[in-house]
């Protein structure tokens, strides 16, 4: 599975807005072991070469999603990324398509926006006291595994932002709600919990449009959960037209 | 990083509290395999560009007169052409896979009265359906029905 | 200069607890403004990684009763009965909301939720979503909160000074570390959610996160921290990395074995009985270590470690069930557990102990609540059954923010002016270290020190000595911590300097465990103690209780919340 110690040449951005007009890059020679991952050689000089570096991360077992950094060029989560992949040279970069605040560090706030715009939580048209009837002795609704599994694989999203860092659309247009938030909130709409579609649709087909993907498929590519988001955002494009077309056709969108 | 983003990319709605360097596209963009293929798919609207010319160079000669018809119907036999068509050919069917056995398995709506179904059974039925018009057209072409 | 802002309820902590909390006290009061103040994004708190569901009763043959009994037994009958009591009751209520806002549980075909074995547990009645509850735990939590518009989130504030007026909590002081500028949150009450400290450790399923935060904030302002000497080492963590593989995986028939491929829980007597790997944590990592004495440890490129089978469950049933303990075998050892062995050995995963609070969630502070693994409300005791702790984020969570929103309303808003110098002298504190040359100490030097000293006095098995060298090492390090040499002098997102404050909290939390740990002469629970091996409860049915001197804790003793189930031998 690896093979033994070696030295690698990790090439990494450093900016600090304080001193740095423009990102630059800095090399550090790092002494690995067998089975490291990148983010094990990133924190190796953060501890020992240069604790300056400045870079999130957390539970280093691929869940968090703090860890995210383009590698060589590719976007990756870099606890699960292992050296092995790489040569004896590696790039380690802020993820691309996202403003930088330091080093490694990019600023998230624009996707948290995205995130919040997408409603993602349950909404019923009752509020939980008058909705009792559709709640069991246990307090809860009732959900087959099927239609569990119509949206569990979009549920297992860990926003690592790698789709957005891959996805050309989201570089080109910045009002794109983009791959993570569509694909959550299609798992809320492919939710039979859920009643605010609708809501949602809306949203879709506003400023931030789902229309505006191409089916470049990057994030489904570089997506370190098997998530499937550009599955997600064209069935969204779907349940977006014909919820359209349903209020073109039938009184009170058939409702 | 080789090239900037746009420099709005994944701004957040509140500027932030400190100085950002601005969003860059990954270095990948051109050399990895898979935006090659992407961008060439992209390209491939040139092709249908030109064939609508094509088209519609036919469609004048053909409402012109006879005459011009057969000239501009012969000159189809022209080496460029065949290429031409060759190209479209390899564009129709590369779109036409990308779409229909790539996408459409993953597109089916989930949660409708329709069950969603395998991958597999997806393909396959476009696949099928593809070779029942296939076959259609050859016989009418060749005058077997019809 | 410090900016002040105002809330009703401040939350420290963005995980399990602390989403559970903010919730609580958005919805008891809509006008209420609720602060949360997180040093991660909330979705990147450690409640992510808990792996194999949460308990409560779900089904017709199991009671209230039962559930209880259970984590009496399983505390090793030092956790507060009342408490367990109460906590049993709020289980089903609130994983049933969590289903209601979205939360995937696994299903039965009739549409109802599932629910699994775990490790002490008599019956079935761990919820699940397959394995990766905790992180479909937060993600609902989180995306929930989202709807309050009466939640203000404070994302990567991180507080290192609790305010307070007269005795009472009355706000934090924040460094945001994006820029590195000092905030006062006032609030009325102050609720702790900040999780555990594993990371003074080496070995932890912990994440880079968990440094004791709030425990120390609490400490320094003489709250106690209690039953601190308990520390889980959960049985089957991945060697080298400590990456946790869930209790589940032996909850779905899962075995462990030796060299000789021996089910050892069966062959040997481990106290475990019939219950072989669905034993309690505490007996079944003791069981191992005693394994790896006996020569039966497997030793090869993954170190001395014994190995987990789940061969036999086939890959369908594994697929359904335990995908990320696939995915993260596959990643993390390159073992497919399909048709191979995962090798694993105890790893340290949760702190019993913590600051001290009661059923309400309140500590001895007025103003200041606590919930989730930073508090010791003592459900856990001695040793934390599986799957209790999910439950106990949310029952606690909810506990605290109601009763802190109750409390918040019938107390003053305290001295804008006086907790602004409390909050000022902080920054001032702060200001100084950064980039600070004072020092000679490398963090990362100090830190290795410390989890050395740490994972050699509090193991799975303890020893007099080697307890009281711990006990020394931690006091002369808590020390050496206080003159750190930091290179980063800059203000924007400075991670050094961060990580220098959380190895001040980490220094403290560790002192007080290896004090703790030295003064309880008896082995119980997770406290095993190879010079006094059996309990004592004629002199040890207590729960310690730290206070904060100079010189190191000062250690006092609490009653234990005795109820209706008796003291009884624990065995299973």
């Amino acid at each position: 599975m690896s093979e033994g110690k070696k030295t690698i040449k990790l090439e990494i951005t450093r900016f600090d807005p304080d001193v740095d007009e423009v990102p630059k890059t800095e090399e550090y020679e790092v002494p690995t072991e067998p089975g490291w991952k990148v983010l094990d050689a990133v924190n190796y000089v953060k501890d020992h070469l240069d604790p300056s570096l400045s870079h999130r991360w957390s539970c280093r077992m691929a869940v968090c999603g703090s860890c995210g950094m383009m590698v060589n060029g590719e976007p990756k989560l870099t606890c699960k990324t292992s050296l092995d992949e790489y040569g004896d040279s590696i790039k380690v970069e802020p993820l691309a398509n996202f403003p930088i605040v330091r080093d490694l560090v990019v600023e998230i706030d624009g996707f948290m926006d995205k995130f919040k715009s997408v409603k993602p939580w349950i909404i019923r048209a009752k509020e939980r006291a008058e909705d009792m009837e559709n709640l069991n002795e246990r307090g809860t609704y009732s959900q087959s595994p099927d239609e569990l599994s119509a949206f569990k694989q979009f549920s297992m999203c860990i926003n690592c932002l790698l789709c957005y860092s891959a996805c050309p659309v989201v570089a080109n247009e910045p009002e794109f709600i983009g791959p993570a938030a569509i694909a959550l909130g299609h798992r809320y709409n492919t939710d039979s919990r859920d009643e605010g579609a609708a809501e949602r649709n809306e949203v879709f087909r506003g400023e931030g449009t789902v229309f505006s993907c191409s089916f470049a498929n990057e994030c489904s590519e570089v997506c370190p959960k098997n998530v499937d988001p550009a599955s997600a955002v064209n069935q969204a494009k779907l349940g977006a037209v014909v919820d359209w077309a349903k209020g073109l056709i039938l009184p009170r969108g058939g409702a | 990083m080789a090239g900037a983003a746009h420099p709005e990319a994944m701004a957040p709605r509140k500027k932030g509290p400190t100085r950002t360097a601005p969003p860059m596209m990954p270095s990948s963009w051109w050399s990895a395999p898979r935006i090659r293929i992407y961008l060439l798919f992209g390209a491939t609207g040139l092709v249908y560009l030109l064939a609508g010319f094509l088209i519609l160079r036919l469609a004048w000669a053909l409402g012109s007169n006879p005459m011009a018809w057969q000239s501009a119907f012969d000159g189809l036999s022209n080496p460029l052409y065949v290429i031409f068509h060759l190209i479209l050919l390899v564009s129709v069917l590369g779109v036409g896979i990308r779409a229909f056995v790539r996408m459409m398995p993953k597109m089916q709506p989930r949660g409708g009265p329709l069950p969603v179904l395998p991958p597999a059974v997806v393909r396959g039925a476009i696949c099928g359906l593809w070779a029942g018009i296939t076959l259609f057209m050859v016989l009418v072409l060749s005058g077997a029905i019809f | 200069m410090v900016q002040v802002s105002r809330h009703d309820i401040v939350i420290v902590g963005g995980g399990g607890a602390g989403l559970r909390a903010a919730i609580a006290a958005a919805e008891a009061n809509p006008k209420a403004s609720i602060a949360l103040v997180s040093k991660v994004y909330p979705m990147r708190s450690h409640t992510v990684s808990a792996e194999g569901g949460a308990a409560a009763v779900a089904r017709d043959d199991d009671n209230f009763e039962l559930h209880g009994f259970d984590t009496v037994k399983g505390s090793d009958f030092i956790g507060d009965q009342n408490v367990i009591e109460y906590f049993v009751e709020q289980a089903p209520k609130e994983l049933a909301l969590l289903e209601n806002w979205g939360c995937p549980w696994s299903r039965e075909e009739d549409g109802t939720v599932s629910t699994r074995a775990f490790g002490g547990m008599t019956i079935k009645r761990t919820w699940f979503a397959t394995d990766k509850v905790g992180f479909h735990m937060l993600h609902s939590l989180f995306q929930q909160s989202m709807r309050y518009e009466n939640i203000v989130r404070y994302d990567e504030f991180f507080v290192t000074k609790l305010l307070t007026e007269n005795g009472a909590c009355k706000g934090v002081a924040a460094l945001e570390i994006r820029t590195g500028d000092y905030h006062a949150i006032l609030g009325r009450a102050v609720i702790l959610a900040t999780g555990g400290a594993g990371k003074v450790f080496p070995f932890t399923t912990n994440g880079a996160i968990k440094t004791g935060d709030g425990m120390a904030l609490a400490y320094r302002e003489g709250v106690a921290l209690k039953d601190m000497e308990f520390v889980q080492y959960h049985p089957t963590g991945l060697p080298g990395t400590g990456i946790l593989i869930t209790e589940a995986s032996r909850g779905e028939g899962g075995y462990l074995r030796n060299k000789d491929g021996d089910r050892f829980l069966v062959d040997y007597d481990y106290g475990v009985g019939k219950k072989a790997e669905l034993g309690p944590r505490d007996m079944i990592s003791r069981a191992i270590i005693q394994e790896f004495e006996a020569g039966r440890g497997i030793d090869d490129e993954h170190g001395l470690h014994a190995s987990l089978d789940l061969t036999h469950l086939g890959e369908a049933h594994i697929m359904a069930k335990l995908p990320f303990v696939r995915e993260l075998a596959r990643t993390y050892v390159g073992v497919d557990p399909v048709h191979q062995h995962i090798p694993i050995r105890p790893v340290v995963h949760y702190m019993m102990g913590g600051v001290d609070t009661n059923i309400r969630a309140e500590t001895d502070m007025p103003g200041l609540y606590a919930a989730g693994e930073v508090a010791c409300g003592s459900l856990n005791g001695a040793n934390r059954l599986g799957s209790n702790s999910l439950t106990e984020c949310l029952v606690f969570g909810n506990s605290a923010g109601v009763h802190s929103l109750e409390y918040a309303s019938g107390t003053n808003e305290g001295n804008e002016a006086s907790l602004r110098a409390q909050a000022e002298e902080e920054a001032a504190r702060v200001d100084s270290l950064r980039g600070s040359k004072q020092g000679d100490e490398k963090i990362a030097d100090l830190r290795v020190e410390m989890n050395r000293v740490m994972e050699a006095g509090c193991g799975v098995y303890r020893e007099q000595e080697t307890m009281k060298i711990a006990e020394k090492g931690m006091h002369e390090i808590r020390k050496r911590a206080s003159s750190l040499h930091l290179q980063d002098s800059s203000k924007v997102f400075n991670t050094e300097l961060v990580a220098a404050l959380e190895l001040m909290n980490m220094v403290e939390v560790a002192e007080t465990l290896a004090v703790s740990a030295a003064h309880r002469k008896e082995s119980r629970g997770a406290h095993t103690c190879r010079d006094f091996p059996h309990r004592d409860d004629q002199e040890y049915l207590y729960h310690t209780m730290a206070y904060r001197t100079e010189d190191g804790p000062r250690l006092d003793r609490k009653d234990v919340a005795l109820g209706h189930w008796e003291p009884q031998e624990r065995k299973y």
